[in-house]
């Protein structure tokens, strides 16, 4: 067989990509063109300078794609660029201000996307670095407690003041730990998975096997107590426990995880006035209209307004929810992009796991397999918790909107979460020689 | 693994599903409920915050307009437009104010629809255009001229009180001001905190600065309300030009101990001009008390008062004579007191104007009017206000009587210091010194004048009013005090009014 560096695959994926990245970039300018039209009746101020940043930007990261993994699925960053994408024009449509800055930091994030692509050539070779990774984690995760660099905002201390700069280190610490427990549980996987009770007709693992569940649990704890912030603190623990699920096949992790949360969130309930506010604010909003309520119930309203088809963008006045731009930024796609716009983005973000879990169960490396699931789960859950507390499916817990919410920190996390994924995903159609070695 | 990484993925897929089921729950099921929630202010908000069109003056002077915001503005306050009121006080008694959680009141109430463009006609001449997003609103043009209005906003001062200026021959306000007023660009404000702490503020200021004192309050008339009193006896043939009155400084009234005395305890009497001219009080006393209670509580009704007046602003008061029959038929010396506007007699105001105004206009009394018509954003004529008369209280004989006794005012009675118009022009007029003490306390008396000119073709009419809240006004009467503003007012109102 003749040694090719082009293979026929790689080069339709690459075209569907660009396809794909295309279509992202017109829906985005034309969002862009008719939110400004429903704002101002006029055509944005910098429309010119605006289509070919876009352009510049998107292909960019496509080119990434196509010289450092041209073998991954096509449909990761299309996803991510359209979620990205109108969750931009949103923010631009919100506040004039915050579009600049979300603007810089769109630019950084496809940047350190395309980095993690040059830098992370073999994703299986993170494995050695687990304890390192371990390690930047917990103390990312750790930083906003420092005294002096570490502040609170909006109720949870998540934030870290270093010179200029402000940001969320929990974001970057979701990935190292990630790193870490997928390398943890490829290596300990056949012991975890080895003995114990059977209980009530479920087996449950050896006590020794529960350390590594208490220590995410302990993770868990920390955060929501030290810096109250119930979300990640969530989102930890399920990627945790998902991991030795995944890892072990055992559902017994996931009964006694499932056990354990439900204990931690009692404990919680009991302890913690903010706890209990969420309860209550979940179960009854309208009690509390003009109070803790108030966000909630705006949101509600903001979507019943935008009904099947929305206000259009622009129309609608989503203005008047707190914390639209960060948290709510679901509720201002449900006003203005109705039922439809808001079920795209849904299906967007199932794509996104679709192809993430793809991804894991192409590699046979069991590493990449736990990263990848690991990675997608991240991104699934966090997007899951948010979206349930605006929908008022769960109680509301404070994360950002994956891609869409205005943020920097979450964003350059986010596309370096997608650059691994998309790392993962070439080095399994390399493994699976649909591409040249 | 990969079993279980099926399991996963249908697991998240179960947890999306609910997220979609919920989105359906709030943008369908329950949507109608939530819009029609009374929590939910959007569609008000919406409503609220529209383009609405221009409150104008005769003279083209903007007094209310809606801007749009700018970009940081439009993002901080979550509002498109604001309403303004460039004239800031000048206006606020005609143009009222327009905001979202107190409402709208005067005209801005009263036109609301017009303004925001949602009046029937207003939305037909929208439909014959096919583009969205036409300029649907309406503009209010006003009688009032905006230089006239400066001036009685100048010539009061600081001084309490009102001053109205009326075109005699249909009714127009060309001006309406009245002091303690306020500024509506304190209340127009975004935040409803903020305006409902103002609006706090002026409901419990003394002056009552958000009521338009000029036709929403009354006041005692003293002795302006002669002319009322003269009518009734002329109409009813109890008086005529040729009666005498005897010269006389106390007269003590049927059934009762107490005499009456003229202003300043003068002796006075005369002929009919003669005592009008001097505003002598003893001749309308004895005019009032022969008269009786029927006759003269008839009469004064015929002028409309005991009747909100038919103003086109909301919430006009209305004057009241302070009884009715049976209240004067055991007390003819209440009632002698209130024939020379002393006791529980008010009038509004404009009222008193309207009472010049019909002597004017040979006994018509015309509904007022501020609004000369509305106009849709295309200059479309949508409604104009024709004049119409009120009432007819006195007959086109009586009302050439009452001219020529109100010209003997102005030319050498009490009103004789004050009211000489530019050009030699002739006004006719009435004064009047409401004393608010009782006998024997500090002197506190209102000012008053209505008059008319010119005497021989009247085209205005004005009634000024001075509040009695401080000694300087007390001390006065109201031909030396709200007579110069009369004659400052008539002389710009008749270069205003055409011949």
């Amino acid at each position: 067989m003749l040694a090719s560096t082009v293979s026929p695959l790689a080069i339709a994926r690459r075209r569907s990509e660009l396809g794909l990245v295309l279509l992202a970039a017109f829906i985005t300018g034309a969002a862009y063109v008719l939110a400004s039209l429903g704002k101002n009746a006029s055509l944005p101020a910098r429309i010119g300078p605006f289509l070919v940043s876009l352009l510049v930007l998107l292909v960019c990261a496509h080119i990434g794609v196509r010289k450092f993994a041209r073998g991954a699925s096509p449909l990761l960053l299309p996803l991510a660029a359209l979620l990205h994408g109108i969750g931009y024009v949103m923010i631009a449509r919100l506040s004039d201000r915050l579009a600049g800055l979300q603007a810089t930091w769109s630019l950084i994030a496809v940047a350190c996307f395309i980095a993690v692509l040059v830098l992370v050539p073999r994703v299986a070779d993170l494995l050695r670095y687990q304890y390192t990774f371990l390690f930047f984690g917990v103390m990312l995760q750790l930083l906003p407690l420092v005294p002096g660099i570490g502040f609170s905002s909006g109720g949870a201390r998540i934030w870290v003041s270093i010179g200029p700069i402000n940001f969320q280190p929990g974001e970057f610490a979701k990935l190292c730990l990630a790193i870490f427990f997928a390398g943890y549980l490829a290596e300990q996987r056949e012991v975890l998975s080895t003995g114990g009770k059977r209980i009530a007709g479920v087996q449950l693992p050896e006590m020794r096997t529960f350390l590594p569940v208490m220590l995410a649990w302990g993770v868990s704890v920390v955060v929501m107590v030290a810096e109250k912030d119930l979300g990640s603190s969530l989102l930890f623990f399920t990627l945790f426990v998902v991991l030795l699920w995944v890892a072990t096949e055992r559902s017994g992790y996931i009964v006694f995880g499932g056990g354990l949360f439900v204990l931690g969130a009692f404990i919680a309930y009991n302890m913690f006035g903010h706890v209990r506010d969420r309860f209550s604010i979940w179960l009854d909003p309208w009690s509390q209209y003009n109070g803790k309520g108030y966000q909630i119930v705006q949101g509600m309203f903001g979507f019943a307004e935008g009904g099947l088809s929305g206000t259009g963008l622009g129309l609608g006045d989503p203005t008047r929810i707190p914390a639209v731009k960060n948290d709510f930024i679901f509720a201002a796609i449900g006003e203005e992009l109705g039922l439809f716009g808001a079920t795209a983005v849904l299906a967007a973000f199932v794509f996104i796991i679709g192809s993430g879990l793809r991804t894991a169960i192409r590699t046979d490396n069991a590493f990449e397999k736990l990263l990848a699931v690991g990675l997608t789960t991240i991104l699934g859950v966090q997007a899951f918790i948010i979206l349930a507390g605006v929908l008022r499916v769960l109680p509301l817990t404070g994360v950002t909107l994956p891609f869409m919410s205005y943020g920097g920190s979450s964003l350059v996390a986010n596309y370096m979460l997608l650059g691994l994924l998309i790392a993962i995903s070439h080095s399994s159609a390399r493994r699976l020689h649909e591409v040249p070695q | 693994m990969n079993r279980v990484i099926r399991r996963l993925a249908v697991g998240l897929l179960a947890c999306y599903a609910l997220l979609f089921v919920q989105l359906n729950v709030w943008q369908v099921g329950k949507r109608a409920d939530l819009r029609a929630n009374p929590l939910n202010n959007r569609e008000s908000v919406r409503q609220f915050d529209a383009p609405r069109g221009p409150i104008v003056t005769s003279d083209g002077v903007v007094i209310a307009r809606t801007v749009e915001l700018a970009n940081n503005a439009r993002d901080a306050s979550g509002y498109t437009y604001q309403r303004e009121y460039p004239t800031k006080e000048l206006f606020a008694n005609v143009s009222g104010y327009y905001t979202y959680a107190y409402g709208a009141t005067q005209v801005e109430h009263l036109y609301s629809d017009v303004l925001a463009g949602t009046t029937p006609k207003q939305q037909l001449l929208a439909v014959g255009s096919t583009f969205n997003n036409v300029d649907q609103t309406g503009e209010v043009q006003l009688t009032l001229n905006s230089e006239l209005q400066k001036l009685a906003q100048r010539q009061l001062g600081t001084r309490e009180g009102s001053a109205v200026v009326l075109d005699t021959r249909t009714g127009a306000v060309l001006a309406m001001y009245s002091n303690p007023t306020y500024d509506p660009n304190t209340v127009a404000v975004h935040n409803n905190d903020d305006a409902g702490a103002a609006l706090e503020a002026l409901a419990d200021a003394p002056g009552k600065p958000l009521l338009a004192n000029a036709y929403q309050e009354r006041y005692m008339p003293g002795s302006t309300f002669k002319v009322i009193t003269t009518a009734t006896g002329l109409e009813a043939g109890f008086i005529s030009t040729a009666s005498e009155w005897p010269d006389e400084n106390s007269w003590t009234p049927p059934n009762t101990k107490n005499p009456i005395q003229n202003y300043g305890k003068k002796t006075c009497g005369g002929d009919m001009f003669e005592v009008f001219r001097r505003s002598c009080n003893i001749p309308f006393a004895r005019m009032s008390a022969d008269m009786g209670p029927e006759v003269m509580v008839n009469g004064v009704k015929k002028w409309g008062v005991g009747e909100k007046l038919p103003i086109d602003l909301p919430n006009a008061a209305a004057s009241t004579f302070g009884g009715d029959i049976a209240d004067f038929t055991d007390s003819l010396a209440l009632l002698a007191i209130h024939g020379f506007g002393q006791g529980s007699v008010q009038m509004v105001p404009l009222h008193m104007a309207m009472v010049a105004a019909t002597v004017a206009n040979g006994g018509a009394m015309m509904k007022p009017y501020v609004v000369a018509k509305t106009l849709a954003h295309n200059g479309t004529e949508l409604s104009s206000t024709s004049p119409e008369v009120w009432r007819r209280p006195i007959s086109p004989a009586t009302a050439a009587t009452l001219n020529t006794f109100m010209v003997g005012v102005a030319k050498e009675g009490t009103a004789k210091c004050c009211l000489a118009l530019a050009g030699g022009i002739q006004a006719a007029a009435k004064t009047g010194t409401a004393q608010l003490n009782a006998p024997g306390e500090t002197q506190r008396s209102h000012a008053w004048i209505t008059a008319f000119a010119p005497a021989e073709a009247p085209r205005v009419a004005v009634a000024v009013m001075l509040k009695g809240v401080n000694a300087q006004i007390s001390a006065g009467t109201g031909g030396t005090l709200a007579g110069p503003v009369a004659k400052v007012l008539l002389d710009r109102a008749l270069k205003v009014v055409p011949q």
